[in-house]
């Protein structure tokens, strides 16, 4: 039997509608502006998509390559972290660091032309603090804002809080102009006095969004580029696909991903802003009494292969330490950072010597978001020296919220490291979030009050010693400081920014 | 016809309630902290109630579930827990991703299953046997390795397409179909394959038909014999894979919308059950179990066109 002519048509024409639908558009490259200009587009990859661009939901870390090009920010920070004007010309506290008192452009309108003043400024900090976002709680200590008059805002505080300026050169001082608040569409359609504005007709929900210049930007040094293009890719694989096809200038990668961008010529940059390693939240022992003794909690910091761990989960791309702040805070001291090397036999002398035979610990796991490597690390490690590790499978949503209600004695984390005050409120002070059995002693109340209250060279003294304390006392068992893995093509250079797992849109420009 | 459509329609919609009911219930009991997920690390429990009470999470399960009935029977699907958008404005702006996909691979594997299967039914001998070595060959490979393998080659390597992201039919038909290419080729690999296996299953045993002998017999012409008469004898089991393929695709379709990065159903929905994002949730299985049910239909009625014989049944 033969098919008839018009059938084998029909295969041809679709095998070649195939082929032409292959061939009809080849890949539109992301575009940077020529070598060392300014103009052209900037196609950034991030791992998050945005949820809103309603200020008072902003957060740090990956969201603010979404705020940034739309909303100015009250301060602005720096690569290095340095605070410089951005809407606040200046900014001062008084002697009690109760009164912080920023004084404002005057020359600032929103893209809706409605014009900047201290009002506006009061409304986004009252909806900050009040909005129920995942940031308000950082303005906690806030109890009043002030509007004396157009440039000047008054913020009056409940306590001090040492980390108040950072967070207002971050997402809580991200300001939207009031008229398109009261609109009720600024989750989607953003109004601010940013640098670029979104091109909705540009944007795909979830797929890109389309930053296009603001042409009345009192700042035309901040506009590097003609157009800021977010493209989020939540799989790193097909981020590093991107990246690699030249989809995107810059992307966030991870470990896993890091040898396939490396190997295509790409320019690398790699930077802390987390530790991982153990919470030992139970020290008072009410779950597990083992650990309320130092010893035993010493001696966990000594039976973790840290070396093989970073090696084997985190590709050799980090440090090794024994401290949970970071290197970039006046808490860092290198002296810290083997204070507990990889030694099994001081592990088990430890032990003995707290008169404590083997034992056992329940400790959350969470599939997908825990490497098996890890786990499995942890508990031979352990095992080694006579404890053995439970781990119960928990869903990767309810991971947070169980280590935060107390559910687990220790648990394996992966923290951010922000500044001593930032760090102390998670994981030091009685009710820090990761502080679940609120535990506590005098000299660590006494150098927290330090860090909050004291002067500038009080405040640096007392984060060394905290630091040191917590480390002595072994309230944690830091494994490593893994590496951001950060990634830029050819025609685009940036600069990591301190503790911020992006940089700042502000940092990128047209490779020289 | 119209009594048949009705009962269809009916039964879908019982469908409907029981799948959303007991999806509603099993959240529930799989319920997740959302709250402070919502709010994050550092919110105060006092925070957290105040959200849980903003979401309705205080309420009796039994009152939850009818007041989202409720709202649902009156058109409201509620708003994203985590990014407030409305439920149907998120699905109804990821929709076309998928569909686009989805409809584009199931016309695509009609047309080849259809010529392969006919084909290798038609001719036998190494032909046959070729085609099903090389369709086994295909439906064992994963399609995220065909994915990545694709991505490899022709956007990384070659060039020709993206390798990731969706542009919509509205901003340009090239970009569209670059953008959906590899993906559906990815897709489509498998279901040609498979669906082609069961096309030429049904033409052989329709060819072996007595009414197929005597229709020889009578001197019909052999192209004649086989799209006229066979290929609409066999047209309902192919028609019935091609809907199982669809439906099962609109689910599998996730992972093939991760490695694309696509802004597509699945990957809300996958992304809406990892956060606990209740209505978003509820809102694209309501949607789904719609499209099944319409496709469904659809299938049924086409069935019964091309067989008289069915429409009793």
């Amino acid at each position: 039997m033969k098919f008839p002519s018009r059938v084998t048509a029909a295969a041809v024409v679709t095998v070649a509608a195939l082929a032409l639908t292959a061939c009809s558009a080849t890949t539109t490259p992301a575009s940077s502006a020529g070598a060392g200009t300014t103009g052209g587009t900037l196609t950034l990859g991030s791992l998050v998509d945005v949820k809103s661009f309603d200020p008072a939901q902003a957060h740090i870390g990956h969201d603010v390559q979404y705020f940034q090009p739309v909303y100015d920010s009250l301060l602005r920070r720096e690569a290095d972290g340095t605070l410089v004007p951005m809407l606040a010309t200046e900014w001062e506290y008084t002697e009690d660091n109760t009164v912080l008192t920023l004084s404002l452009r005057d020359d600032v309108t929103f893209t809706d032309d409605t014009v900047l003043d201290a009002d506006a400024v009061k409304v986004n900090l009252d909806r900050f603090r009040t909005g129920n976002g995942p940031d308000a709680s950082t303005l906690a200590q806030v109890s009043d804002v002030a509007a004396p008059d157009a440039t000047t805002v008054v913020i009056t505080l409940a306590e001090p809080d040492p980390a108040l300026l950072d967070y207002l050169g971050n997402a809580d001082g991200f300001i939207a102009s009031p008229a398109a608040i009261d609109g009720g569409l600024i989750a989607t359609d953003p109004v601010g006095s940013g640098p670029y504005t979104l091109d909705k007709a540009a944007t795909v929900a979830a797929s890109q969004y389309t930053f296009v210049k603001n042409p009345d930007y009192w700042d035309p040094s901040l506009q590097v580029y003609d157009t800021i293009v977010v493209k989020p890719i939540a799989d790193t694989t097909a981020m590093v696909n991107a990246l690699v096809s030249g989809q995107v200038n810059a992307a966030l990668l991870t470990a896993k991903t890091q040898a396939q961008a490396a190997a295509s010529g790409l320019t690398e940059y790699e930077y802390p802003t987390d530790w991982q390693g153990l919470l030992i939240f139970d020290r008072d022992g009410a779950l597990v009494p083992e650990l309320a003794d130092v010893k035993v909690r010493q001696a966990i910091n000594f039976a973790i292969d840290k070396e093989t761990l970073l090696t084997q989960v985190g590709k050799g791309l980090g440090t090794v330490t024994s401290q949970p702040f970071g290197t970039n805070t006046a808490a860092f001291d290198d002296s810290l950072e083997d204070a507990y090397a990889f030694d099994p036999a001081q592990a088990k002398n430890l032990l003995t010597e707290a008169g404590v035979g083997e034992f056992s610990v329940t400790m959350p796991t969470v599939s997908g978001f825990m490497d098996p490597a890890m786990t499995a690390g942890i508990a031979q490690n352990l095992a080694d020296v006579g404890i053995t590790v439970n781990w119960e499978n928990v869903a990767v949503a309810d991971f947070r919220s169980s280590l935060i209600q107390g559910k687990y004695a220790m648990s394996w984390f992966s923290l951010f490291q922000g500044s001593p005050w930032v760090a102390s409120n998670q994981i030091i002070t009685p009710n820090a979030t990761y502080n679940p059995f609120h535990t506590t002693d005098a000299e660590v109340d006494d150098l927290v009050t330090a860090i909050q209250s004291g002067s500038a060279d009080e405040q640096k003294t007392a984060a060394a010693s905290l630091n040191e304390y917590v480390v002595d006392e072994a309230w944690f068992a830091p494994f490593y400081r893994p590496s951001q893995i950060y990634f830029t093509d050819a025609d685009t250079t940036t600069t990591p920014q301190v503790q911020q797992a992006v940089p700042s849109i502000y940092s990128y420009a047209p490779a020289t | 016809m119209v009594s048949f459509i009705f009962r269809r329609l009916i039964s879908g919609v019982v469908v409907l309630f029981v799948v959303s009911t007991l999806t509603f219930f099993l959240l529930y009991f799989s319920a997740t902290s959302v709250a402070r997920n919502i709010l994050g690390d550092t919110a105060t429990p006092e925070q957290v109630l105040l959200k849980e009470a903003e979401l309705g999470l205080d309420q009796p399960l039994v009152s939850r579930y009818f007041d989202w009935l409720g709202s649902v029977l009156r058109g409201d699907f509620g708003v994203s827990w985590f990014s407030s958008q409305p439920v149907v404005e998120s699905i109804l702006g990821r929709l076309p991703t998928t569909l686009s996909i989805v409809l584009v691979t199931i016309v695509i594997a009609a047309v080849l299953a259809t010529l392969f299967g006919v084909f290798a039914a038609v001719r036998r001998g190494w032909v046959d046997r070729t085609l099903q070595i090389v369709s086994i060959g295909a439906s064992a490979v994963p399609q995220f390795v065909v994915a990545i393998i694709l991505v490899t080659v022709f956007a990384i390597g070659l060039r020709w397409l993206p390798a990731t992201g969706y542009v919509p039919l509205s901003d340009g038909f090239s970009g569209w179909s670059a953008s959906i290419t590899l993906p559906i080729v990815a897709l489509a690999i498998g279901t040609v394959a498979s669906t082609a296996q069961q096309v030429r299953s049904a033409v052989i045993s329709v060819l072996s038909r007595d009414y197929v002998r005597t229709l020889r017999s009578r001197g019909l012409a052999p192209t004649e014999i086989l799209f006229r008469h066979v290929l609409r004898g066999a047209a309902p089991a192919g028609l019935t894979v091609l809907s199982l393929q669809f439906i099962g695709m609109l689910g599998g379709v996730v992972v093939i919308e991760q490695i694309f990065a696509l802004p597509g159903l699945g990957f809300l929905a996958l992304q809406s059950t990892t956060q606990g994002d209740m209505p978003v949730l509820m809102g694209v299985v309501v949607y789904i179990v719609i499209i099944v049910v319409v496709v469904n239909l659809l299938v049924d009625l086409a069935v019964g066109w091309l067989n008289p014989k069915a429409r009793v049944s």
